[in-house]
């Protein structure tokens, strides 16, 4: 089931167009990466379903309901996590998640804020005012906040830029439990890799248009190929079209992934005693995203 | 997943309680900036004005400086204050970056006006508590008896209407300001000279008919009018037209604070 629905969505500061005819979809349970560079339109885009900005054209609906037409409704079930962190100079850790509880609707949530407190390990925390608190700390307490209410659709922009790597650990854990749980996320970030670990589905964004979408792996096989090194023992001279990279006795080869590699071998018709070693690198979504912002040039 | 327990009802009352809760505790966190300060500039007020300078001042027939000063002192402290609590509430959230939440939870237009504008009122209505107390205390100090409101429900009811009119005032100030400055220079500029030409300090009988006229114009002649009725049961403009004008300000104000809660921006700075 779609949770979050988005249609032909245009967003324009000005003369600026920052959003293109956006389309895509994020279902119940699944992760999809909204990709780009900076100034893609990623942030105006999340900040356009929170109706922090209202669209140009287009439609977003969460559980079928428009946004800018059921804003108390769609915020009910949606958590989000801002790129910038948020401080609240007067207030502490337990306070704050108090207020964030009651502006959902919830009362006496004790037990779901100390339990997130817990899992987020703010606990220690709980009596400090954010400007006492570090910048992952923050991070987490933004977190807490997203997950006050248990919501449907999770929104998550940039939630591990310049976080540590434990912390990055334990957000991505976070992520994974919460798909377990039937969330649907949408995720934001600049790094390809860790993109390309959780998101089941990914759109690479660039100057407002989403260039592709699609299965995370499926893109991947898609734009990209496998690249298969061969080291031989004796140096040959060899020409191929797939042949890439050759240095001394090592061969590197393109291998597109509709091409099964045991075929490719007999192929490059290699004797089996002149090869040393060999091995197999799969496509990234790094690679992937690359061929998309350079529109097709590997 | 979302928890099935958040029904329609309690996305009425509870998000709109959570905020003004959140608004009373800002205040109540930082007492010397939102009290204290008031509160002795109020006192200095009745010092110099009241006690000092208020000796040579004649005002209404019958009535003290001291006594006319009074009531004006206490408005002062509802709308300024209640001015200052929401427009400063804002200015942190925009300056936090705290807006974004607002806006991000499921708070309506109006729950934020009302839980700003009712968060700012309590402020306003300690100070101007405070205010009336100590002008009791130089009143029994200099005329040996308390200063007792002719009409106490006029009294209070005029101190809500103007520290309500102003929590909005404010909140429309803070949206749509795009600095610090522009905020300041409108508290500056606009809104304290208004205050002091709105009868504070002196009657209408003390002014020629062009300053008169002038005065009329201003609706914060209204507010502080009608309080001083209800202190002291005379003021320069009847009470029936001091509460029409004070209630129309009221509904202006804060239908102009929807429209700037709607058409203002949630950008944090």
């Amino acid at each position: 089931m779609a949770v979050l629905k988005i249609e032909n969505l245009i967003k324009d500061y000005g003369s600026l167009r920052a959003v293109n005819k956006v389309s895509f979809e994020v279902q119940s349970g699944e992760v999809f990466g909204l990709l780009g560079p900076n100034g893609a339109g990623k942030t105006s885009i999340i900040s356009t379903i929170t109706t922090l900005e209202k669209p140009t054209e287009g439609k977003i609906t969460i559980n079928n309901l428009d946004v800018t037409q059921h804003e108390r409704a769609t915020k009910a079930v949606t958590g989000v996590v801002p790129q910038e962190l948020v401080t609240h100079g007067y207030f502490n850790v337990e306070e704050i998640l108090t207020f964030q509880s009651g502006y959902y609707g919830l009362r006496n949530n004790k037990e779901k804020i100390h339990s997130l407190m817990q899992q987020l390990e703010l606990w220690s925390h709980r009596h400090k005012k954010i400007r006492h608190l570090s910048g992952g700390m923050k991070r987490r307490l933004m977190i807490a906040k997203a997950l006050m209410h248990s919501p449907q659709l999770l929104l998550l922009d940039e939630p591990t830029a310049g976080v540590d790597v434990e912390l990055r650990y334990s957000i991505w854990e976070q992520v994974r439990n919460l798909k377990k749980a039937g969330v649907a996320i949408l995720f934001t970030t600049h790094y390809l890799e860790e993109a390309e670990k959780l998101c089941d589905r990914v759109a690479i964004i660039h100057e407002g248009k989403i260039q592709k979408q699609g299965g995370t792996k499926e893109l991947v096989q898609k734009l990209t190929s496998r690249h298969l090194t061969v080291t031989l023992k004796n140096k040959v001279d060899y020409t191929h079209p797939a042949l890439i990279n050759q240095q001394d006795n090592t061969l590197e080869f393109r291998v597109p992934y509709s091409t099964k590699i045991g075929q490719f071998l007999s192929e490059l018709n290699f004797q089996n005693d002149n090869i040393l070693d060999m091995k197999i690198r799969e496509g990234t979504l790094e690679e992937a995203f690359k061929y998309v912002l350079n529109r097709g040039e590997m | 997943m979302t928890d099935t327990s958040i029904k329609k009802q309690e996305l009425i009352w509870t998000p709109f309680l959570m905020l003004l809760s959140r608004e009373v505790r800002r205040f109540i966190k930082v007492l010397a900036q939102t009290i204290f300060i008031p509160t002795i500039n109020s006192f200095i007020y009745l010092l110099i004005f009241g006690v000092s300078i208020g000796k040579n001042i004649k005002v209404l027939e019958g009535i003290s400086y001291l006594e006319f000063l009074i009531p004006g002192l206490v408005m002062m402290g509802c709308m300024n204050n209640g001015f200052q609590n929401s427009s400063s509430s804002l200015l942190g959230m925009k300056f936090g970056r705290e807006i974004v939440d607002i806006k991000a939870v499921p708070l309506t237009v109006q729950q934020i006006i009302w839980a700003m504008s009712l968060g700012g009122l309590c402020r306003g209505l300690v100070v101007g508590t405070v205010v009336f107390l100590s002008g009791e205390l130089f009143y029994y100090f200099y005329e040996n008896t308390w200063l007792v409101p002719v009409h106490p429900f006029y009294f209070v009811l005029f101190c809500i209407i103007g520290g309500l009119a102003f929590t909005k005032l404010g909140i429309i100030v803070a949206f749509l300001a795009k600095t610090f400055d522009h905020v300041s220079a409108i508290g500056g500029f606009i809104i304290l000279p208004l205050i002091y030409l709105g009868g504070v300090f002196f009657s209408l009988e003390n002014l020629s008919p062009f300053w008169v006229n002038f005065s009329y114009a201003n609706p914060l002649l209204y507010f502080i009018n009608g309080v001083r009725y209800g202190v002291l049961g005379v003021s320069d403009v009847p009470v029936g037209v001091a509460l029409w004008v004070s209630l129309l300000g009221l509904l202006l104000f804060h239908l102009l604070a929807v429209w700037a809660l709607k058409k203002g921006s949630y950008q944090p700075w």
